[in-house]
């Protein structure tokens, strides 16, 4: 049962995490292979802030680590005002790996390779969460939270105006709007997002390591939109769960261990090639 | 003090002098047509109006306003918007949706706006859309509202740049071959919908290949060639002109 539960919690902060890459790479057009370096940057906050010798409550932490991933996805994307298209996939890429060596070598902010074990589970009305069902509590909130706003953007005059950003910025600006105004704002929601679901993966495994936020989990992150489909709240909420239970769903095929774990690996490209060639739009999204 | 001045506007890319000591001026309310070969500078002095190309040097002035130095946006502020030869619509979106991103100062166009009062906006995007239909009945595409732009014909889709330009507001319509590319039916419509525009107080430069349409509309005609003003009156005495029409129609200067 723990075990359903705890795919069902990992399950919500990766959909909060497709929100915000959903809302970057599809609706914007902002095509960043950055965005786990945002989730670590979220996740080690949080674990600081709550193992400092007076650690902070959790909330406040995770407060903190929302606001600092805001600012930080402003400044990340910054490139993309400048350089477009390709241009910024290389710069964002270019980001991630400076991220990544970051998160390896600098022990006493991240403990290196070796990670930080022993993040504290937070508390709720002082009750101290550490069963992932207890988890769900918080995480559900948060995620229904980010759902509605994710929601709300799209169908206001916003997000049309981020829609037409992505397909023509000249266009845009030829008829009088602020472009450049329009692609911070949706930095910085979605780095928001990207932090504190961050904050919320450090806070529910209680130890985390670079490897969960290097270039693998970017392009994980990008292969969860495009599978369950860009520019559509639906599309968010179905990839990650599926993208999730995939290597789980391939370990029913009985095989033999030396040649599963090349199998699976296998099998997760093909289906990744399988949708791009005959559905690229995904399941419930719009093509990119 | 000329409504739009064009003074001494020089601009090079490289070796090439796109602009060559440009000068001209329009009138408010009248319908000046830009006129010239291909290469002549026409695109080339609309991206310096509109704000999307700098000057070398000259300058520009709206209404006695120095227009040096505004971005775009702060020049459709000051009531100057323009189309674009190729277009530009927003393919993915639908006809209103289209003429909706020119209507200026929506609320909920800003993310605090469109998640901390969503209701005030959807209560205002009524009223928004109400005007953006009104002006896509103004130019006959009220019935494709509901379409997306990939799916309209040529034809309609040039209407709707108008239509998206008429939405901002502006007084002083920049439009890039408005007639190019139209069948005989769509012609006539865009020839009486810029001849409305003119009498609803409109000022409109247009760049125009087609001289039937030039003759039809034009109240000036302004001759470029190689980047500099070479002449300026009515249809007649610019089509009168041999040496204006032997450069226009393939000669040898």
């Amino acid at each position: 049962m723990d075990f359903a539960f705890s795919y069902i919690v990992l399950a919500l902060i990766y959909i909060l995490l497709g929100l915000s890459t959903n809302l970057l790479v599809g609706i914007v057009g902002i095509f960043s292979l950055s965005q786990a370096a945002v989730f670590g940057v979220g996740a080690y906050i949080v674990a600081n802030l709550t193992m400092m010798s007076a650690p902070l409550p959790f909330f406040v932490a995770l407060a903190v680590a929302g606001l600092a991933c805001l600012v930080l996805n402003i400044l990340s994307t910054l490139p993309s005002l400048r350089v477009s298209g390709h241009y910024f996939v290389v710069t964002s890429f270019g980001i991630q790996l400076l991220a990544s060596a970051i998160f390896e070598n600098w022990t006493a902010g991240t403990g290196g390779q070796n990670g930080m074990p022993g993040i504290p589970a937070p508390s709720l009305f002082g009750a101290e969460l550490y069963t992932p069902l207890a988890f769900v509590s918080i995480v559900l909130p948060a995620v229904a939270l980010g759902c509605l706003v994710f929601w709300l953007v799209l169908r206001s005059p916003f997000g049309r105006l981020l829609r037409a950003i992505r397909e023509d910025e000249l266009a845009v600006a030829s008829v009088g709007k602020q472009v450049l105004a329009a692609k911070v704002a949706a930095a910085a929601l979605a780095g928001a997002f990207a932090g504190v679901a961050g904050g919320l993966f450090a806070a529910f495994m209680s130890f985390i390591d670079p490897t969960s936020f290097n270039l693998d989990a970017s392009v994980l992150l990008l292969s969860m939109v495009v599978i369950g489909g860009a520019r559509t709240l639906l599309g968010s909420i179905v990839g990650p769960p599926i993208v999730l239970a995939l290597p789980q769903i391939i370990t029913l095929i009985d095989l033999p261990t030396t040649v599963a774990a090349p199998m699976r690996q296998l099998v997760y490209g093909v289906i990744l090639i399988a949708f791009m060639l005959f559905r690229s739009q995904g399941l419930f999204g719009e093509r990119l | 003090m000329s409504y739009l001045e064009v003074s001494a506007v020089n601009v090079s890319f490289g070796g090439l002098r796109a602009l060559n000591d440009c000068n001209f001026t329009i009138e408010a309310g009248k319908i000046t047509c830009l006129v010239g070969p291909n290469g002549a500078g026409k695109t080339t002095i609309f991206n310096v109006i509109t704000g999307f190309l700098r000057a070398d040097t000259g300058a520009v002035s709206f209404r006695g306003e120095k227009l040096a130095g505004l971005s775009p946006q702060e020049i459709v502020d000051l009531g100057i918007a323009r189309s674009f030869q190729n277009l530009r619509l927003f393919s993915q979106l639908t006809a209103l949706d289209n003429v909706l991103i020119g209507i200026r100062g929506q609320f909920g166009e800003t993310i605090f706006g469109a998640v901390l009062r969503p209701f005030h906006t959807v209560k205002t995007q009524r009223a928004e859309r109400a005007r953006a239909m009104e002006i896509l009945e103004h130019v006959g595409l009220a019935a494709k509202a509901g379409t997306f732009v990939r799916n309209l014909s040529y034809g309609e889709q040039k209407l709707l740049t108008v239509a998206r330009l008429l939405a901002t507001g502006a007084d002083l319509l920049l439009l890039d071959e408005p007639a190019s590319g139209m069948s005989a039916d769509a012609l006539e419509e865009i020839i009486a919908l810029l001849k409305r525009l003119k009498g609803e107080n409109k000022t409109l430069l247009v760049v125009e290949h087609n001289t039937r349409v030039v003759q039809r509309i034009a109240d000036t005609v302004l001759f470029l060639h190689q980047g500099h003003l070479m002449a300026e009156g009515s249809v007649e005495e610019i089509t009168s002109n041999p040496a204006l029409t032997e450069i226009y129609f393939g000669g040898t200067i």
